[in-house]
């Protein structure tokens, strides 16, 4: 078997997307995958435990017998990472070959232990039951959930299986846990939502960039190039509860770090809104001809004055005037959010609170500054426009508009009447579970909800109430062993498709070798699956053929694909959506207009209200959850690559040595954070960068290290995102070493 | 009740203007009828931003704190630049200084407060006790007295018009008291270019505020400002210039000690009262303000409440007795007087509309206070009179559980312009001056709000302000564990090792560690780390 040749792909983690190109090594050989021997715990999902969790995920070498990869990576020069690549895309391709891999279909057996079963019995059976489950509890009984980082490919067909195959209202995707914030304020703001609606290289050029809630240091490395004028002209403002490594690039001159206590991000904004305001910062004429609204934002902001800010904040007003006023001084500025403002239950008034900043300083859609949200997964941007939203059809639509059923219905063959309306979003889908008139069968596709979702615990106790479990997965993650059947599906390197990076460019994701023979890609799947529960429609395993279709359901949509194909791509053209057929894209958006029906922005005001539970009492801390740079989301893959997992084995709870003191911990001790909802174990990290009144976990552990144990499911009531960021713990230094 | 309840609110400055916005719900629903009496033609606007708009730094429209147009769109009835000038409480009417008549169920008074203007020989004092109310016109009840021309109190937009004309004409400005309102204003006009003098009796600023530490400290950061600072002087007279049309201008202030301070214009920033001469004249129970109890409510009438800057709350002592001088007063800050709008909005609209009753208004605490000003910082809360050394034994509260006596930390620093004392009980911030100190400010304002116990160890307070806070990194670049490639964790320590392993190249230590293939940005410092690395290895070559 000749190699193929070398693949110019992108690296399969984040929505930076980073350019890379995967070199098949010819010397060495497929090796066939031994199937595992996975023994699931065989009591109740539900009493699953940390350490039966863990037993799954055997560390291992990450090459196989001869020593070397199948294939190599290398940097790939691309606007977004020019040829660089972070530790996570360098190890990436050990992934391909570890000895976790799943390599045929498994099916839980009923002494609770997983043994193979071919393709054709694994899918009769699901298909059979999904029949069942839809004749005797209703359509509405089958759930899906998805995934931000499947292709556009993958996200769009499970979406329209969603809709015509099983006939189920009832989808949505983790996306609801990263994006839907910002994506809700974009869409009220400007009526679209693309996360950079301009090129990231354009933040080249920007001698100001103030990011809020992000630590791209860490989570996109390759994305800091972009902030060096800034940073060389005193221009970064980094807003953080903690000193991070994005916040040290503020140092020595580069420029200013606020550091606000968790939950008082809002209240922040209004205050530097106030101060542009008062002291007559705004871009007048641009509030004329650009914006409605702004006469009540003023009015709204008035309220909250420096002082005021300050006392809430813990930001000093001389920060805040120097923020302000650096920000108007018209020498190219960014306002950037990302999941630390948003990922509150009012994370959509944060973000629309930065956007009215922005829109008063006259940011957005002018040719040298703007408004954006960094988009966290791979295809955390492809993935929200297409139809895995539980709201939503492909082209960004809504499902409760008349006009997109009618186009989409057209485009699938189906009656528009027969597409089922809008489901629930995330946290409710979960919740449903098990309860009455609730989800009893689910398939997961990209996504491992007993890491990632809020009240870990309470996942799990739906899950566990479920008839029916499917998830495919590459690996036994957490979730997968929970499920009935675990379909192994193809890696970034096995497949062709489109990803949509966080600059809204479309990008073509090209294989590099050939799947394990037991491996399916999941539009083959979703085909088969189609075909036994004889749904209309045609679903193609081609991702060629799947995205043409994907570009006629997204014509006339806000994220048009018309005009894209995979001509076009493969030409290397620069390719951002809206992409109408017969244009050449938009590289920028709203240099003209936004995009209501007026051309204009809203300026909708936003006040606080209070915390879903308290915070500070006495005795308690601030939960914050993040990321570390060695892991990605619930750590999945990269808790199995060994040079990552070496790196960074275990979550381990940041503390101010002020705080550690009066805990009496000392740093390196064990400690276990508690709420009513859960407790966590965790190593003691005390630093000095972290404010006194709040403790840091990383939340890509699994176990009782499981940060998401402590988070709670209350929601925003316009994104449906989940309060992750402000969780009420106590802690405490566990003394005498308990192993379970 | 067959009709629809009545409430009536007397003033609408931005506390009304609150409780009108949480009313809204209510008069939407059609379950009461409000009728709003403002004396101000003007919207109502933050009296916070007074100062700033005195001196130029913000502009009207940056004040606006409320939409009028659609409290009237809801129905809300007003009546603007019209006076209340009587109650009928047995009636349950008022009247207005047009002679209409207005009935109300429930009367809801927001008069806020005037500014004090003290007795100086040549400026008229007014007297608004009960015998003074009632020799009064009925047209002139609610009004405030007009002052000579050259002379002002800071209380409205007309008198900050005046102080503005003064400072964009770079005059020369006499302020008469140094509260926080007399130096902010006083140090904003400064910034602005005017010439300002601060004349004040005690011995230092602020000091119902500062401690004589604290105070001592803001004299000279004012004074560094470019602020004339006048101690130790009772002002007793004011004299008057007449120009060439015959018109009296402000000349001088005269203080007792014979001191003569000319200027422009004078400032007087005396304090404030609340206007609570119409509860006075209706028999109603007044000391620093209209006497209400913990829900707002008049002690002697149901159907009468008082919010804000003219409410004075206070639990009735069994033993009060008709124009006692009562305990306490209004705070004569916003955020309690929005508190109280906000709460009798919900209990009002709870009684009337069947919404859920809010929770008990909580006591306020004591409030902070913040002077604005750009040059000099100073935040201040409680009681801080008390010094390290003054030891106060722990007592035993009502339930017998022991209370501990307050503590003292204090850090002084002339030389810097930097002082801080924190009086703490049990841990906990009670009252605090914090001048020079920015941020360690910002941080002991959010502590003292939500009553959190300080850090063990005070210093780490202060070392908000310190060179450690953002450290200079250049100091520590070396150390084996400082990160030089953020995009692929490797360390000075790593790149030691590569160069030991024979790595000379910034493209070699790139291969073996990966350090310098992310961003990129490291490349630079990664050359350096070689050379430096190598020339030590070179040193340690036996010779």
């Amino acid at each position: 078997m000749t190699p193929a040749p070398a693949a110019a792909t992108h690296c399969p983690y984040c929505a930076l997307q980073c350019a890379m190109t995967l070199t098949p090594s010819a010397a060495v050989p497929v090796r066939p995958l031994a199937a595992p021997s996975v023994t699931a715990p065989s009591v109740t999902a539900l009493s699953v435990t940390a350490l039966s969790v863990t037993a799954l995920s055997v560390t291992a070498p990450s090459v196989v017998s001869s020593g070397e990869p199948r294939v190599t990576v290398s940097g790939r020069d691309f606007p977004t990472n020019r040829g660089g690549l972070c530790k996570k895309g360098w190890t990436s391709t050990v992934l391909l070959d570890s000895p976790d891999r799943i390599a045929e279909p498994m099916r839980r057996g009923a002494d609770g232990t997983f043994s193979p079963v071919s393709w054709v019995d694994a899918l009769d059976d699901i298909a059979e039951r999904l029949r069942r489950g839809r004749a005797e509890h209703g359509a509405d009984s089958v759930g899906v959930f998805g995934g931000g980082g499947l292709t556009n490919e993958k996200a769009y067909q499970l979406g329209k299986f969603a809709r015509i195959a099983l006939g189920t209202s009832r989808i949505d995707y983790n996306g609801r846990f990263c994006m839907s914030s910002a994506a809700a304020a974009g869409n009220r703001a400007f009526g679209v939502d693309r996360g950079l609606p301009f090129p990231l290289a354009a933040l080249g050029s920007a001698e100001t960039i103030l990011v809020l809630g992000s630590n791209v240091a860490e989570t996109m490395p390759p994305f800091i190039a972009h902030l060096e004028k800034a940073r060389a002209n005193g221009g970064l403002v980094v807003v953080d509860p903690r000193r991070t490594a994005t916040v040290r690039l503020t140092e020595n001159g580069g420029g200013t770090h606020l550091q606000p206590t968790p939950g008082s991000d809002l209240v922040l904004l209004l205050g530097l809104t106030h101060i542009v305001i008062a002291e007559k910062l705004v871009d007048e004429r641009f509030l004329r001809e650009r914006t409605v609204g702004f006469d009540a934002l003023a009015r709204s902001v008035g309220a909250w004055w420096p002082q005021r800010v300050q006392s809430v904040t813990g930001v000093p007003v001389h920060q805040l005037r120097e923020v302000a006023r650096r920000l108007a001084s018209g020498r190219g500025s960014y306002i950037l959010t990302g999941r630390g403002v948003e990922q509150h239950v009012d994370g959509t008034d944060t973000a629309t609170a930065a956007i009215n900043l922005a829109l008063v300083l006259g940011l957005p859609g002018t040719p040298h500054s703007g408004y954006g949200t960094l988009t966290g997964q791979g295809n955390g941007q492809g993935g929200r426009e297409h139809g895995q939203k539980a709201d939503q059809l492909p082209g960004y639509r809504k499902i409760v508009d008349p006009a997109a059923r009618a186009h989409v219905a057209a485009v699938w063959g189906v009656d528009p009447d027969d597409l089922p309306g809008a489901g629930l979003p995330a946290v409710e889908l979960l919740n449903s579970f098990g309860q009455p008139g609730g989800v009893r069968s689910l398939l997961v596709h990209g996504s491992n909800v007993v890491v990632s979702a809020p009240n870990v615990n309470r996942v799990r106790a739906g899950l566990a109430a479920l008839d029916l479990l499917v998830v495919c997965d590459f690996f036994f993650s957490e979730t997968a062993s929970l499920a009935d059947y675990v379909l192994p599906v193809t890696q970034w390197a096995e497949e062709e498709g489109t990803m949509t990076s966080l600059e809204g460019r479309v990008i073509r994701r090209r294989k590099a070798l050939d799947a394990p023979s037991g491996v399916r890609n999941e539009l083959w799947i979703m085909r088969e699956l189609a075909r036994r529960l004889e749904s209309p429609g045609v679903f193609s395993e081609s991702p060629a053929e799947v995205f043409d279709e994907l570009a006629r359901a997204s014509e006339g949509g806000l994220a048009d694909y018309s005009g894209i194909d995979y001509a076009l791509l493969d030409s290397g053209a620069p390719v951002y959506w809206p992409y109408p057929a017969g244009s050449n894209g938009t590289p920028r958006l709203f240099q003209a207009a936004f995009a209501h029906p007026d051309g204009l922005a809203r300026i909708v005001p936003v006040t606080p209200r209070p915390a879903p539970e308290p915070l500070n009492t006495p005795g308690s801390l601030t939960l914050i959850t993040g990321r570390l740079l060695e892991h990605y989301q619930s750590g999945a893959q990269t808790r199995r690559v060994p040079e990552l997992n070496d790196a960074k084995p275990h979550a381990r709870a940041e503390l101010h040595p002020t705080t550690a003191a009066s805990l009496g911990v000392a740093d390196g001790d064990l400690v276990e954070l508690g709420n009513s909802r859960g407790s966590v174990r965790a190593i003691a990290l005390v630093t000095a960068t972290i404010r006194p009144d709040t403790v840091f976990l990383p939340f890509h552990f699994a176990g009782s290290e499981c940060a998401n144990l402590l988070t709670q499911d209350a929601t925003d009531p316009i994104s449906g995102m989940p309060e992750f960021k402000t969780t009420a713990v106590t802690v405490r230094a566990v003394r005498e070493e308990v192993t379970a | 009740m067959s009709v629809t309840p009545r409430i009536v609110l007397v003033g609408y400055g931005p506390v009304g203007a609150r409780f009108v916005e949480d009313l809204l719900p209510a008069v939407r629903l059609g379950a009461v009828a409000l009728t709003v009496v403002g004396a101000e033609d003007e919207e109502a606007y933050n009296r916070v931003l007074v100062a700033e708009f005195a001196v130029g730094r913000t502009d009207r429209s940056a004040m606006e704190v409320t939409d009028t147009a659609a409290a009237v769109d809801a129905g809300v009835r007003f009546v603007r630049g019209a006076h209340v000038t009587g109650i009928d409480r047995d009636a349950r009417t008022v009247t207005l200084d047009d002679e209409s008549v207005l009935g109300y169920d429930r009367l809801v008074l927001a008069t806020g407060a005037r500014a004090n203007v003290p007795t100086l020989d040549g400026v008229d004092a007014v007297a608004r006790d009960l015998r003074a109310l009632l020799r009064l016109d009925h047209s002139e009840q609610g009004r405030d007295q007009r002052l000579p021309d050259g002379v002002t109190v800071l209380r409205d937009l007309a008198d900050a018009r005046t102080v503005r004309a003064a400072v964009e004409g770079r005059r020369r400005i006499v302020v008469l008291g140094a509260g926080v309102l007399g130096l902010e204003i006083a140090l904003a006009a400064a910034e602005e270019g005017a010439e300002v003098c601060v004349v004040h009796h005690g011995g230092h600023p602020m000091a119902r505020n500062l401690d004589r530490g604290g105070g001592t400290m803001l004299a000279r950061s004012v004074v560094r400002a470019g602020v004339a600072l006048v101690a130790h002087s009772r002002a007793e007279a004011v004299t008057y210039r007449t120009d060439d049309e015959g018109e009296r201008h402000f000349d001088a202030l005269v203080c007792a000690d014979g001191k003569i301070i000319a200027g422009d214009l004078l400032v007087l920033s005396c304090g404030v009262s609340a206007r609570a001469e119409l509860a006075t004249l209706a028999g109603l129970p007044t000391s620093a303000g209209v006497l209400v109890d913990d829900g707002l409510r008049s002690w002697d009438d149901p159907h009468v409440f008082a919010i804000g800057d003219c409410a004075h709350v206070a639990e009735r002592p069994a033993d009060y007795l008709a124009g006692a001088r009562v305990a306490g007063g209004p705070s004569g800050l916003i955020g309690p007087g929005w508190r109280q709008a906000e709460w009798l909005a919900a209990s009002l609209s709870a009684e009337f509309a069947a919404s859920a009753p809010p929770p008990p208004l909580a006591a306020p605490r004591p409030a902070l206070v913040m002077l604005k000003a750009e040059a000099v910082d100073v935040v201040s809360v409680g009681d801080v009179e008390l010094e390290p050394w003054d030891a106060e034994p722990s007592t035993v509260d009502a339930d017998g559980d022991r209370v501990p006596g307050r503590q003292v930390s204090q850090w002084v620093d002339p030389e810097h312009g930097r002082y801080l004392k924190m009086v703490t009980r049990g841990g906990v911030l009670e009252g605090m001056v914090c001048v020079g100190l920015p941020r360690t400010a910002a941080e002991l304002t959010l502590l003292f709000e939500r009553g959190s116990e300080l850090p063990a160890d005070r210093s780490v307070l202060l070392r908000n302000d310190g060179p450690d806070y953002a450290p200079a990194t250049d100091s520590d670049t070396f150390a084996p564990d400082a990160t030089v490639c953020w995009c692929n964790g490797v360390t000075v320590a790593h790149i030691h090792e590569s160069v030991d392993a024979g790595d000379t190249t910034v493209a070699c230590v790139g291969k073996s560690t990966r350090a310098g293939t992310g961003c990129g940005g490291c490349k630079g410092r990664i050359g350096e780390l070689i050379e430096r690395f190598m020339e030590t290895e070179a040193a340690e070559l036996p010779v």
